[in-house]
């Protein structure tokens, strides 16, 4: 009788958290997803191409991190899932500056030993549409004047004072998204797959459709 | 005499060792932050804390080198994996989840957990009675338990199956292996503290792993003692079965025991050192050692451990038996 009284009350509790959660249940179903776009994460200089071999590969020791003069390198906490404790940049918090001591101190494969110049950790992409002197607002230069690896990776356009340009030579270190004063950030560090240029607007959207180009990442 | 006299104060020793160690646990991020200062050549632009940071170091640290920039970079890590003046050091387990994660060996990985298997294999459990940074907490831990009982709240009471470790172990490596991660990384106590501490002093702000330690350290203040250690972690299991056939044990001494059963009492993992049961479990921590009124255990060269020799000749138990004898 004891028992069954406790499976009364049980039951009925139950039933009652699940009927003042109904409507928050709905709500939620009803809601549309708002999703900013998050910070680009980009992976560490000398990782592993494959990501799945990298979170093979990767300890968690942090060892990447505690040697790293800027501090650029942040590890997934709570939120990585999957990736909890595996080392990442975010280039609009601090940019690489391709110093090599994280690829000599990894005690696994996750961190090879490259040169700064064959480092692929993606390429600069500029929105022609925000950066201040593509649309004629200003004079800036401040990605151009920060490149570690100079004229090479991003240059001024020929003839055209102050518009930044980049080029095949660019490995994606984040320093000019670090130093970019334009806050939505008109340059950012993507997958080499996405081009140099943002492509997005009206034009370019009609364009890619007749090309058949891939789907727009935007 | 003298060797046993020494052996009196090794409890000490341990505790002095692993204070140093997880001294450098919390020292090493704050000599990284001192190198970002002058890495960044920009000491006028630190705040009052930063800049109380980089002065003590420089204090502590100028007497000894020149350069901190690249010459600090000697010494870093934790005990999950570091380098030491150029000698990569990691914990076997590390390997152990990456072999089992990536289904191939990396062979220079592997070598840097070489010293710590040869001498876990000459020594046993010596990890985690002397470096694991862990152990201290765990220990003031089981301390406070004491307290606690002493104050009359049944603490810690539980036992379970010392063998429940080696299950973790097998079933963290099927897990690294399904999801091809190393999920020790995330359950081994000595990993998270090394991890969180630098987390905390240098990216500001603990991550997921500090409350997984803590949940730890309750679970041994609440339902059994250094549980968590004894029964759940897969390092210490590697550990265990690295130092099955260990050289160095702990024995009794027959002729010199009184059956006091001080050892058994002041022994973390549950042992019975008066029974002459130290098994593959016992970290070498020499607590027992220490404790012991009539230096009847000692550190010998021994392959197996000793079968039960019976109660101590200085007992109560061993006279009667003789009397009965007579």
């Amino acid at each position: 009788m004891k028992r069954r009284s406790f499976m009364q009350k049980f039951t009925l509790s139950l039933g009652v958290i699940g009927f003042t959660a109904l409507p928050f249940g709905v709500s939620r179903l009803l809601t549309p997803r708002l999703v900013a776009e998050p910070h680009r994460r980009i992976p560490l200089p000398g990782a592993l191409k494959d990501r799945s071999e990298f979170l093979q590969a990767c300890i968690g020791c942090g060892l990447c991190g505690e040697v790293c003069p800027p501090r650029c390198i942040q590890f997934h906490k709570s939120d990585g899932g999957k990736e909890s404790n595996t080392p990442y940049i975010d280039p609009a918090h601090k940019g690489c500056i391709l110093c090599g001591y994280c690829m000599e101190v990894c005690p696994t494969e996750a961190l090879t030993i490259t040169p700064p110049r064959e480092v692929d950790m993606g390429v600069a992409q500029i929105d022609r549409a925000a950066c201040y002197p593509w649309v004629d607002q200003g004079v800036c230069g401040a990605c151009v004047s920060i490149c570690p690896l100079g004229e090479t990776a991003i240059d001024f356009e020929f003839g055209n004072f102050y518009r930044p340009d980049v080029k095949d030579a660019c490995v994606g270190c984040g320093l000019c998204v670090e130093v970019c004063p334009e806050p939505s950030l008109p340059i950012r560090v993507v997958d080499r797959s996405e081009g140099k240029v943002a492509r997005h607007g009206v034009g370019f959207r009609q364009l890619d459709k007749w090309q058949g180009g891939q789907r727009l990442k935007y | 005499m003298s060797w046993m006299l020494i052996q009196r104060h090794l409890n000490k020793l341990r505790w002095f060792i692993l204070s140093v160690i997880f001294g450098m646990l919390i020292l090493i991020p704050f000599l990284h932050l001192y190198q970002t200062y002058e890495a960044a050549h920009a000491y006028d632009l630190l705040s009052p804390m930063e800049k109380t940071i980089s002065d003590s170091m420089e204090w502590l640290t100028s007497p000894f080198i020149k350069d901190p920039e690249t010459e600090l970079n000697q010494l870093k890590g934790t005990t999950w994996s570091g380098t030491l003046f150029g000698l990569k050091l990691s914990d076997p387990l590390a390997v152990v989840g990456q072999v089992a994660a990536g289904k191939m060996i990396y062979l220079p990985f592997l070598l840097t957990a070489l010293i710590p298997i040869l001498l876990s294999i000459i020594f046993g459990r010596i990890f985690c009675g002397w470096i694991c940074p862990a152990t201290l907490l765990y220990e003031l831990n089981d301390n406070l338990a004491a307290w606690l009982r002493r104050a009359g709240l049944p603490v810690s009471r539980h036992k379970f199956d010392q063998r429940l470790k080696y299950l973790v172990l097998v079933v963290g490596i099927i897990i690294s292996m399904l999801t091809s991660t190393i999920a020790f990384a995330a359950m081994y106590p000595p990993a998270i503290l090394g991890r969180e501490i630098y987390y905390a002093i240098a990216l500001s702000g603990f991550g997921a792993g500090m409350v997984f330690f803590i949940l730890t350290l309750l679970f041994d203040l609440m339902v059994t003692r250094r549980g968590f250690c004894r029964y759940v972690c897969p390092g210490g299991a590697l550990y265990s079965l690295l130092g099955r056939f260990r050289i160095f044990r702990i024995k009794r001494d027959v002729a010199q025991c009184n059956d006091c059963a001080k050892c058994n009492v002041v022994c973390q993992f549950g042992l019975d050192p008066l029974r002459d049961d130290f098994s593959q479990e016992c970290n070498n921590c020499t607590a027992c050692i220490a404790v012991c009124p009539t230096d009847a255990l000692s550190f010998t060269i021994n392959i197996k451990d000793q079968a039960f020799q019976g109660p101590g000749h200085l007992g109560h138990l061993h006279r009667k038996h003789q009397d009965k004898g007579e």
